[in-house]
């Protein structure tokens, strides 16, 4: 796909593919074209150039055919803060067929399984991480066959992520397909079953959050507060502190031992899906 | 059927708007008392069957050409707008949701003044022919308004732009009170305003006041401005698929 906003090329030829039954991650810096790319797949934007389809619909020629199938919650959506929860899934399930007292009783299933099964007060009076969950009640509890989430979590408390990550995986599960764009890498790495790295309006990498890690050429790290010793191969200045990459578990080991103080030093591991993500938009994944 | 519980889906929100704002439903219907008071008090009967005459279509004119923009306008603000078009809705099922959505003003401003335009004796074909002039009123008012409030970039204060649309339209020409009241001249440079022709339709089919436009050029004015709305509109409204 390609898209131009005047000068700026937002989608510079971005391809990528999903299955049922998966759910993918759109990943990528501010500005990268996860938006744009979501809202073409979605029938809000016409591509300039090249095409796009939704389980087999044209989404520029077909689409009404799309638009029967998918589920989208844009970017900063917000709803009308009058409405309590249970208003504004029942009435959301309405606008895409569904009479009411059956959307009634699918909205009261899916608040409950999400936890806002007792919130009676308006949207407005509920917290920010709250109307999250009830924006994705109403997606999960719809017959979409896709769901387009941008940015679906942010805002929600850790604890509240991770039952919408948990609802969100029974869907990919019972056999439907999420394309889901995050900056969170740790929310990537956790709920997707691929990853699809975007940046100045190309797909840089496409593949499970493992391969991904395992393409970059380092396997351990460590946060350490500064001064570091200045023999570091690989490292990311954080401003009194920085990261620092290592190859293998001895070269961590031989690092850490060389600290003349061991309080200087405030976590090692595993690499993850972040540090895949930062060096391969460096440039430096193998 | 799936067709008509989706519309009553875009609606249904909007419903419960208005019952918890229910302040601006009253208000509204304290508006509407005044003025028959006001009217009647200065003018005895004569004036109070041309004021509720007109209420009739300014109900309709204030819900298009207000309301309805404005609803365009948060929904585009808040990504409702982009929400709906990536679903099975489709425009003209929004449009007519966001129209049923507005039942308790119709109720207020349309059905209260037509019940009182009965008791005045207006016959109930002439305000058969009212409530279709308030029917094009509302669809005038709302393509105008759309036209403008799609042409705003950052829609953050949509009223600030339709209220004094609807004011303008209604309070200056002569809608309130006859166009024969209006020197020569005055007369020419009310008709710029699209109310202006319907207030001249409502008076010729409920014999409220004399009316100084002939039927067939008031008919022949709103079409003009039903045609000059749907070109400036068709730049503007799309539903998806933007380029």
């Amino acid at each position: 796909m390609v898209k131009r906003f005047g000068a700026v090329e937002a989608l510079r030829g971005l391809s990528f593919a999903a299955a049922r039954g998966e759910l993918v991650v759109l990943a990528g810096p501010n500005g990268a074209g996860k938006t744009t790319t979501v809202r073409i797949l979605t029938t809000n934007l016409k591509p300039d150039a090249g095409r796009a389809e939704v389980l087999g619909f044209d989404v520029v020629r077909e689409y009404r055919g799309v638009r029967r199938r998918i589920y989208y919650v844009p970017q900063d959506y917000r709803p009308y803060g009058d409405l309590t929860p249970i208003e504004y899934v029942t009435g959301i399930l309405m606008t895409r067929g569904a009479p009411y007292r059956e959307a009634k009783k699918r909205a009261r299933e899916w608040l409950a399984a999400l936890g806002l099964s007792r919130a009676g007060r308006t949207l407005r009076q509920l917290s920010g991480g709250e109307v999250r969950k009830a924006i994705v009640a109403a997606a999960l509890a719809s017959d979409a066959e896709v769901l387009f989430l941008d940015e679906p979590t942010s805002g929600i408390d850790v604890e509240a992520r991770r039952e919408v990550w948990r609802a969100l995986r029974e869907r990919v599960r019972a056999g439907d397909c999420i394309i889901l764009t995050t900056h969170d890498m740790g929310e990537a790495e956790a709920i997707a079953d691929r990853v699809v790295i975007v940046n100045g309006g190309r797909a840089l990498y496409e593949g499970s959050p493992r391969d991904l890690v395992s393409k970059i050429p380092f396997a351990y790290r460590a946060v350490v507060r500064k001064p570091a010793p200045p023999a570091l191969d690989h490292a990311v200045d954080l401003g009194d502190r920085l990261i620092a990459y290592f190859r293998s578990r001895s070269e961590l080991e031989e690092f850490v031992g060389g600290l003349e103080d061991l309080s200087q030093l405030l976590s090692a591991g595993s690499v993850g899906l972040e540090d895949a993500f930062i060096l391969l938009l460096r440039g430096g994944a193998a | 059927m799936m067709a008509l519980w989706r519309m009553l889906g875009a609606a249904y929100a909007e419903l419960l708007l208005w019952r918890r704002q229910w302040m601006w439903i009253a208000q509204s219907l304290m508006a509407l008392l005044g003025f028959a008071v006001l009217s009647s008090a200065w003018g005895g009967l004569a004036a109070l069957r041309h004021m509720i005459v007109a209420s009739v279509f300014v109900g309709t004119w204030g819900i298009g050409i207000n309301f309805i923009g404005q609803i365009v306008g948060w929904d585009r603000l808040s990504k409702q707008y982009e929400f709906y078009v990536a679903s099975p809705l489709s425009l003209a099922e929004y449009y007519t949701g966001m129209v049923v959505g507005q039942l308790p003003f119709f109720a207020v401003d349309v059905a209260a003044p037509a019940a009182v335009v009965l008791l005045l004796g207006v016959p109930p074909t002439s305000l058969l022919a009212l409530l279709a002039i308030a029917l094009a009123a509302l669809a005038l008012g709302s393509f105008l308004s759309l036209a403008v409030v799609l042409r705003i970039r950052n829609p953050m204060n949509i009223s600030a732009v339709t209220n004094p649309l609807y004011t303008l339209a209604t309070i200056l020409p002569p809608v309130f009170y006859p166009m024969s009241a209006l020197p020569q001249p005055a007369r020419f440079l009310a008709l710029i305003s699209p109310t202006t022709p319907l207030a001249e339709l409502a008076r010729w089919a409920t014999g409220a006041a004399e009316a100084c436009l002939d039927p067939a050029t008031a008919l022949g004015l709103t079409a003009v401005w039903f045609l000059v709305s749907a070109v400036a509109l068709r730049g503007v409204l799309k539903w998806g698929l933007e380029n």
